[in-house]
């Protein structure tokens, strides 16, 4: 859920909650009101009525003076004194509903010793419909007041978090490896420039450390170059001394391999730091499809000699612009592995259309995890010869062109997918 | 035969130095650009070994000044930077050949070999070893005067041998010489055996000796008796 629809909604929940109490309140209090006004009026007129009971010897036509039902009986014998203010409903012949009212009535003896008892009726339709009127003109007016309320917290809302949302696209599309700075701006608000320079400060160490790490790495690789090459080339000389002994040779060949083991390494990871350093001049127009059968060609010898059937479904032509020597690394480095990693009578079949260049081939059950294949120094356990950084290599040369690998394995059958 | 390497690792000239002082050949190594400069301007050699990535200057700028001086000289880059820039450069600029380091001295020399054979204007460039007689331009062997029939791989081989006889090939050292180094694969040494096995007997088929032999462990060694 967007933060802003969380609290907008939380906003909508608690005001609609204090909206129906208050409308509620609002209403008995509203009810309270005008009943306790009847009732004044009621005892006003009661009191009127008694004063002309008790001065004028004739019952005027009250009904005349007060404009409602007024019923007044004058007895002979006294009355106890007593006084009910209640509601009450009335059939009244002439009208559909019965007629809600409100009456008064009194007993007592006036000053003559004369009992009388007075009915005041009011009724209550008029003063229902003015308290109904006044709480519907209330309602609307709350109701309009809270929707503003909602779409103006709405807007500022979301007005006050474009800055968060700009901070996170422009995370989103940081590339560390590319972009020098974040390049966040700064915020009127003090907590989005807090945000804002923290990200920075973090992003630039982030970029600082995976440069020292690149540096390191490339140096590192570099700079073992020259000791490999001179152990490469003593041992050399050391292989042709007439008088070695056995346990000397086999010293030396497990010294020999070790430092040809080591100079493989360097320079796949030199290989590897040089792509992500960029440093291969950009691409010119090649032909994927003929580096696909010289590389084929290339590897033709070793491939009957595995007893390894190779077939392919590429077209005439597919021109693809990257650089030569990468291509021709990527594809060497495919097919040596479909080599690697097949078994003896097995089978390569190698297709490339717009969409993709497939590369499958049998070998024996994958016991790895597939995702792992692309990572450095992953190998198959099979070939524990191997540096384990060919394919490593293909996904960096891919990524480089924006291309993406897959691999997949189904009943003893490996797919390493590039997808353009 | 007299070659100039241009090397700034001193232990790396020593090394190859030492590897060619085998060879009968008269190997100056000099470590900075300038020296380098001088005995160029000054000397004839058949072949110069140029590490491109000097102290003072780079190995492009001395292959420059040799053709400027129209120098006959044979030239081979060997550089620790594995770039296609440097390798094209210095191939448009009239270096022969581009060797990366870290390589194998049997390569460099089969190399610089096969570099003086080309330039030998007006000597014979044809391969005479024992009884085997390699014509390179047109690619025919003969033994005892007998035609050979090679795979182009055999050839190779043959060749690669020949340059280095009497000299320990390790199986690493044949294998990146047939397939370059992309073939790091253990299948490729099983391969090398089957290829020597074929070329063994195709000379012996001819009444040839057999030259190669096996050092366990280690790899072959090509030598006439």
């Amino acid at each position: 859920m967007r933060l802003l629809s969380k609290t907008t909604l939380n906003y909508f929940i608690f005001s609609g909650l204090t909206f129906v109490c208050g409308a509620f309140l609002f209403y008995h209090l509203l009810h309270q009101i005008f009943y306790k006004q009847i009732d004044e009026n009621l005892r006003e007129e009661k009191i009127l009525i008694e004063e002309t009971i008790n001065h004028a010897d004739t019952i005027p036509d009250f009904r005349s003076v007060f404009g409602h039902e007024i019923l007044v009986t004058i007895m002979d014998k006294p009355l106890p004194s007593r006084m009910v203010i209640r509601d009450s409903v009335m059939v009244d012949s002439t009208r559909e509903n019965p007629v809600r009212y409100r009456y008064l009535n009194a007993w007592n003896t006036s000053e003559k010793k004369k009992g009388y008892s007075i009915y005041i009726f009011k009724s209550l339709d008029e003063t229902d419909s003015v308290i109904t009127e006044i709480f519907i003109a209330f309602t609307f007016l709350f109701l309009a007041l809270l929707v503003v309320l909602i779409l103006v917290n709405y807007g500022v809302s979301r007005k006050v978090w474009i800055p968060f949302y700009k901070t996170i696209e422009k995370l989103r599309e940081y590339d560390f490896r590319q972009q020098f700075s974040l390049g966040l701006s700064a915020s009127k608000i003090r907590e989005f420039s807090l945000l804002n320079q923290t990200l920075m400060v973090m992003a630039e160490k982030i970029r600082q450390d995976y440069l020292n790490l690149k540096e390191f790495n490339e140096n590192a690789a570099h700079e073992l170059q020259t000791p490999l090459a001179i152990l490469k080339a003593k041992l050399d000389l050391l292989i042709e001394g007439e008088y070695l002994r056995e346990e000397e040779l086999i010293l030396i060949r497990a010294m020999y391999d070790a430092t040809l083991r080591a100079s493989k390494l360097s320079q796949g990871l030199l290989l590897i730091s040089k792509i992500d350093n960029n440093q291969f001049p950009t691409g010119e127009e090649l032909d994927l499809a003929l580096l696909i059968r010289q590389a084929q060609e290339h590897f033709q010898e070793l491939m009957l000699h595995k007893e390894i059937l190779c077939t392919q479904d590429l077209p005439v032509t597919f021109s693809y612009t990257m650089n030569r020597t990468l291509a021709e690394i990527l594809i060497n480095n495919l097919l040596s592995n479909a080599i690697k990693h097949n078994i003896p009578g097995g089978w390569i079949r190698i297709s490339l259309n717009r969409s993709a260049l497939v590369i499958s081939n049998s070998g024996h059950v994958l016991s790895k995890d597939p995702m792992q294949l692309f990572g450095r120094f992953s190998k198959g356990e099979k070939s524990s010869e191997s540096v384990g950084l060919g394919l490593s290599i293909v996904q960096k040369i891919a990524s480089l062109y924006g291309m993406r690998c897959e691999y997949t394995y189904h009943e003893k059958t490996h797919t390493i997918t590039i997808f353009f | 035969m007299k070659i100039l390497l241009i090397e700034d690792e001193p232990e790396l000239a020593r090394s190859i130095d030492s590897f060619f002082s085998k060879e009968h050949v008269l190997c100056e190594a000099v470590q900075t650009f300038e020296e380098a400069f001088e005995k160029v301007n000054l000397y004839q050699y058949d072949c110069i070994v140029v590490d491109i990535t000097l102290p003072d200057g780079s190995g492009l700028d001395i292959i420059r000044q040799l053709k400027e001086i129209r120098s006959e000289a044979g030239i081979i880059i060997i550089s620790a930077k594995n770039s296609m820039d440097d390798k094209i450069t210095g191939l448009e600029i009239g270096a022969d050949d581009y060797l990366t380091k870290p390589f194998h001295l049997p390569e460099l020399n089969a190399r610089v070999k096969s570099i003086i054979r080309r330039r030998q204007f007006n000597g014979d460039k044809i391969i005479q070893f024992d009884q085997i007689r390699i014509v390179p331009e047109t690619g025919e062997v003969s033994v005892n005067h007998k035609p050979l029939v090679l795979t182009r791989k055999e050839y190779e081989l043959l060749v690669f041998f020949i340059a280095n006889n009497n000299r320990l090939l390790t199986k690493e050292a044949i294998a990146e010489h047939l397939w370059g180094d992309e073939m790091d694969q253990a299948d490729s040494f099983d391969f090398i055996y089957t290829h020597i096995k074929n070329l063994r007997k195709k000379i012996q088929d001819k009444g040839g000796q057999d030259f190669i032999q096996t050092v366990y462990g280690m790899g072959y060694k090509f030598s006439g008796q």
